[in-house]
């Protein structure tokens, strides 16, 4: 599968035979013309110009590919563009309007859980779609829930204050 | 501070463990250090990341997120075999849509020096490893340039190998590489003080033991890659490294072009931990292959290329005599280490940790640096300490447990006040100091009260799925131990590093050196040493890094040594600026210098007179540019810059699966001044994750019979995840070191990373009853010690 932008751009010979689809991203309508399997990470980032989306691993072993598709994060270096027609994708890009951030946002910036930055996209995508799951996750639901997305700088405990300071269970390191 | 009147001094600066003696620059002025309890209203203070909202938003760029007009997508292509001759045809490359450009070796300049890349001539049909690129090919598309790789047929006369140092020093064994032999020149590397045949006959106990580490794979998040441009005979490299100057040298070198013809920018990577210091095969295929095209060449290594050729901690092998009294003092510490160092790579000091860490008059350490088919060493965090930490303070546990005496106990009574390899002091310290803290706030003296006392029912905290209780009597499934290690680690920094601060007319300011943030949290720290010095809000200060037209010269971040090199000749330049600024003040306002001052963002008067913004003078100075220059002056000869640290850790170990659940973790550290809490605790944490791994899971496997890498991923090669995570307490003393530098504080990066692993072995040890030696600790191993 797709390791980096750019994977996938027109070919006129495809572009011929290959039709349309439409997708909503980040609110918006966009027609797509992906190649049958190209994945819905280098579709948002090679044609849609989405690059916060980060790819590390590009087989689903890493999570910092996690977009909300119709508000279930999934890989997005796992999912296919074509099936995901009529479904509404948000990527970090589209998480709050220019200008505001996410609760889930301004908590990874209060609590630290950002180091290098390359899994935080993901991260944030996965805090989301848990907290929207389950408003006020207790730690063995936060632990399962984040358990797929890997961040090599060690912010885990960072990012576990973060979902518990947006749940509203305080701040405290402890369980 | 030497000879006022000489501009130029010849220095000792210590870097990852190595000394080299080089001729620095003396800075103009010499600052006063920031006195402990000095009044600092933004240093010391836990603010935000300044760079947190580019990342929390997506909107941060790193190398594969470039996009240059007409860029093309360059893949490597790898040889399978660990050695050998390969045949490379690139035919068939040629016929794969968007295919336009491909090398191999014969393609490089010839008459050069040829170039090396992890150790190994780059492109070189002579493979001493599997993974080693021998072609690589540029398409349009990424997805073509991987369809053009694939399609590249490489055919070889393999020859016989050893991937392990075992079987590159066994007699008989084939020869790795086809000059040089099986072993390093340097080998062995013999250091002694005192006399340890002596040491061992005044011992009344003695303990043997071998101790293994496995080969951990940094496994960056972001994967290593770079994009090259060329504008005529001025080449642009973006690559995610930590050293923007020494990426430039290396190509300079490669391209036989002068090192201001090379301009290398780095923003923001994906973190390095040490496998980024270097140009590596990716930065020369970009740069070559962008020439030979004439359009700009992006190259970025899939997380296969990442896992099996960017380098790893060299596995290790540490044989440990340690001798004591009864009463507990050490006599005799005597080690020998084989190490794997890969095909190549630099020789990180695996004993000299055992010099240092315990007071003992004899010591004698044996070092062979063995070479492997397999791809070079590349700096680790905490390279060598952390290996030798393991075998030292696993050996140091199973000597206490010999002596009956408690672990921490045992490690105060063998306290090493002084550096006595050098026998000079510390500048901060001593180590007493956090075992003394870190055992007060884990509790050690009462540890035992919440073990596995018999028949007492405990619900384990933490993950809720594998709670349980503890059976009343009998041999409990469940077992709970205690384990602590220590940590030195060498972090004062020094020169060269440069900085330039620059006021707008508005009062906003800029800080540019040519430092690089890996994710440490360097463009925060230097912001916050900045707006200190000058006076200025945090919110005023944008810091430029990682630019080497740009930015002036600061050396590579590794070795723990940003924040000490780089945070002085910032302060420098920002107190410089501040001067600059207090003189303007004083003519607009026409106000005696010596009457003002800054702070906050104003001019603050004591002739009774209303503060004054900043930007009110700047304003009025027009496109007068206040400037200031700063540079890091040498350290003080004669003490060690060493950081400290005790780590404590209690774990759980299912004696029916092998399972270790670390608990908690409990961390105090000295670094000196903090200068960002916030980020010091992240740093800490990170490291201690880092070592986590290491003890439980990391290793990379080679199949020793076909000398091929079987983790290619990261799923075969295990990092930890949040549901691996214990509780942790990571904090740092209230230590500011006023005699390392003028900021007081010394590194952080590497030293939480070397106590963590033996610190949880010895708890595992301590619940089993039996010692633990190798690494990582799977749950096979923990059975296996068991049986
Ligand atoms: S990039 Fe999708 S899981 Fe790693
Ligand atoms: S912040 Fe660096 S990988 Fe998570």
């Amino acid at each position: 599968m797709g390791i980096a932008p750019g994977a996938v751009l027109d070919s006129p010979a495809r572009a011929a035979y290959l039709t349309t689809m439409k997708l909503t991203v980040n609110g918006r309508e966009r027609e797509v013309t992906p190649d049958p399997v190209e994945s819905l990470a280098d579709t948002l980032r090679a044609r849609l110009h989405l690059g916060g989306t980060k790819v590390a691993c590009g087989r689903g072993e890493c999570g910092s590919c996690t977009v909300l598709l119709d508000g279930r994060a999934v890989y997005a270096c796992l999912t296919i563009t074509r099936a995901c027609e009529g479904a509404a994708v948000t990527t970090i890009e589209g998480l709050a309007p220019p200008g505001e951030l996410h609760p889930v946002q301004r908590a990874f910036i209060e609590q630290d859980a950002v180091q290098c930055g390359y899994c935080t996209p993901g991260q944030v995508m996965a805090a989301v779609a848990l907290l929207a799951a389950e408003p006020a996750p207790d730690e063995p639901a936060i632990r399962r829930a984040m358990s797929g997305n890997l961040c090599r700088c060690g912010t885990y405990p960072r990012i576990a204050a973060a979902i518990r300071s947006v749940a509203g269970r305080g701040g405290g390191t402890g369980a | 501070m030497p000879d006022e009147s000489r501009r130029f001094i010849t220095t000792t600066i210590e870097v990852e463990g190595r000394e080299e003696t080089k001729v620095v620059e003396l800075p103009g002025r010499a600052l006063a250090p920031w006195e402990a309890d000095a009044a600092l209203a933004i240093v010391g203070h836990p603010v935000a990341r300044v760079d947190a909202l580019e990342k929390v938003t997506g909107a941060a760029v790193y190398t594969a997120d470039r996009v240059a007009p007409g860029m093309l997508h360059a893949v490597l292509v790898r040889s399978t075999i660990p050695r050998g001759r390969a045949t490379v045809d690139l035919e068939p490359a040629r016929g794969v849509p968007g295919f336009i450009d491909a090398i191999t070796f014969n393609d490089l300049p010839s008459g050069s020096k040829p170039v090396r890349a992890g150790g190994v001539r780059f492109l070189d049909p002579d493979v001493t490893y599997a993974g080693q690129p021998v072609a690589c090919v540029c398409a349009e598309t990424s997805g073509q340039a991987r369809a053009a790789a694939r399609a590249v047929r490489l055919s070889y006369a393999p020859l016989p190998g050893a991937v392990t140092a075992a079987q590159a020093i066994a007699g008989g064994a084939p020869p790795v590489r086809a000059r040089g032999g099986n072993v390093s020149r340097s080998s062995p590397v013999e250091a002694s003080r005192g006399d340890v045949e002596r040491g061992l006959a005044e011992a009344e106990v003695v303990v043997r033991g071998r101790y293994t580490t496995s080969s951990a794979l940094h496994t960056a998040m972001e994967p290593h890659g770079a994009l090259a441009e060329w504008h005529g005979d001025q080449l642009t490299i973006h690559e995610g490294t930590q050293g923007i100057f020494a990426v430039r040298d290396e190509v300079a070198a490669a391209m036989g072009i002068p090192r201001s013809r090379v301009r290398v920018v780095m923003e923001h990577m994906g973190g390095g931990f040490g496998a980024k210091n270097h140009a590596g095969a990716h930065t020369y295929a970009a740069a070559f292959l962008a020439r030979r095209t004439g359009r700009p060449v992006r190259c970025v290594l899939d997380r296969a290329g990442e896992q099996v050729d960017t380098g790893h901690r060299a596995p290790c092998t540490i044989d440990v005599t340690l001798g004591a009294r009864r009463d507990g003092t050490l006599t005799a510490i005597v080690a020998a280490a084989l190490v794997d160092q890969g095909i190549s790579g630099w020789e990180a000091s695996t004993t000299k940790i055992f010099h240092e860490l315990y007071a003992c008059p004899n010591v004698r350490t044996t070092e062979v640096f063995a070479l492997s088919n397999t791809h070079a060493m590349a700096a680790f965090r905490g390279p060598g300490h952390t290996e030798g930490a393991f075998a030292l303070e696993r050996a140091m546990d199973e000597l206490a447990r010999e002596l009956g005496m408690d672990p921490l106990a045992f490690r105060l009574r063998n306290h090493a006040d002084h550096d006595q390899e050098k026998s000079r002091p510390y500048s901060g310290g001593p180590l007493r100091r956090c075992l003394e803290e870190g055992a007060r706030r884990f509790g050690w003296e009462g540890r035992h009260a919440r073990s596995e006392a018999p028949g007492r029912a405990e619900t384990m905290p933490g993950i809720g799925e594998r709670a349980g209780t503890f059976p009343a009597g009998g041999p409990p499934r469940w077992r709970r131990g205690f384990g602590l290690a220590a940590q030195v680690w060498p972090a004062g920094g020094g020169p060269p590093a440069y900085a330039t601060v620059r006021l707008h007319p508005d009062g906003s300011v800029d800080v540019l050196t040519g430092t690089q943030d890996l994710g440490t949290g360097a463009r925060t720290i230097m912001a916050q040493v900045a707006a200190e010095a000058l006076g200025a809000r945090l919110a005023d200060v944008r810091v430029i890094l990682g630019d080497t037209e740009r930015t002036p010269y600061t050396g590579n971040s590794w070795g723990s040594m940003t924040t000490p090199s780089v945070a002085p000749a910032v302060r420098m330049a920002a107190e410089e600026a501040r001067q600059h600024l207090l003189e303007a003040a004083s003519e607009v306002l026409g106000v005696e210098r010596d009457r003002l001052a800054t702070g906050g963002g104003m001019i603050t008067r004591r002739d009774g007179g209303d503060p004054v913004p900043i930007a009110d003078i700047t304003c009025r100075l027009g496109d007068v540019t206040i400037t200031g220059h700063g540079s890091r002056g040498p350290n003080q000869p004669g003490v060690a810059f060493t950081t400290f640290g005790a780590q404590f850790a209690e774990v759980e170990v299912d004696t029916a699966t092998g399972h270790v659940r670390v608990v908690r973790i409990t961390a105090v550290h000295d670094v000196g001044r903090v200068l960002n809490p916030l980020l010091a605790r992240s740093q800490l944490e990170g490291g201690i994750i880092q070592g986590l791994g290491l003890a439980l899971f990391e290793e990379r496997i080679i199949d020793e019979r076909l000398g091929r890498p079987l983790t290619t991923g990261i799923h075969d090669y295990k990092v930890p995840t949040m549901a691996d995570i214990p509780d942790i307490d990571a904090s740092c003393l209230a230590a500011v070191d006023t005699t390392a530098n003028p900021v007081g504080a010394r590194g952080l990066a590497e030293p939480p990373i070397i106590p963590t692993a033996p610190a949880i072995a010895n708890a595992v040890a301590d619940a089993l009853g039996v010692p633990v030696n190798d690494l990582p600790l799977a749950p096979w191993r923990i059975l296996g010690a068991i049986r």
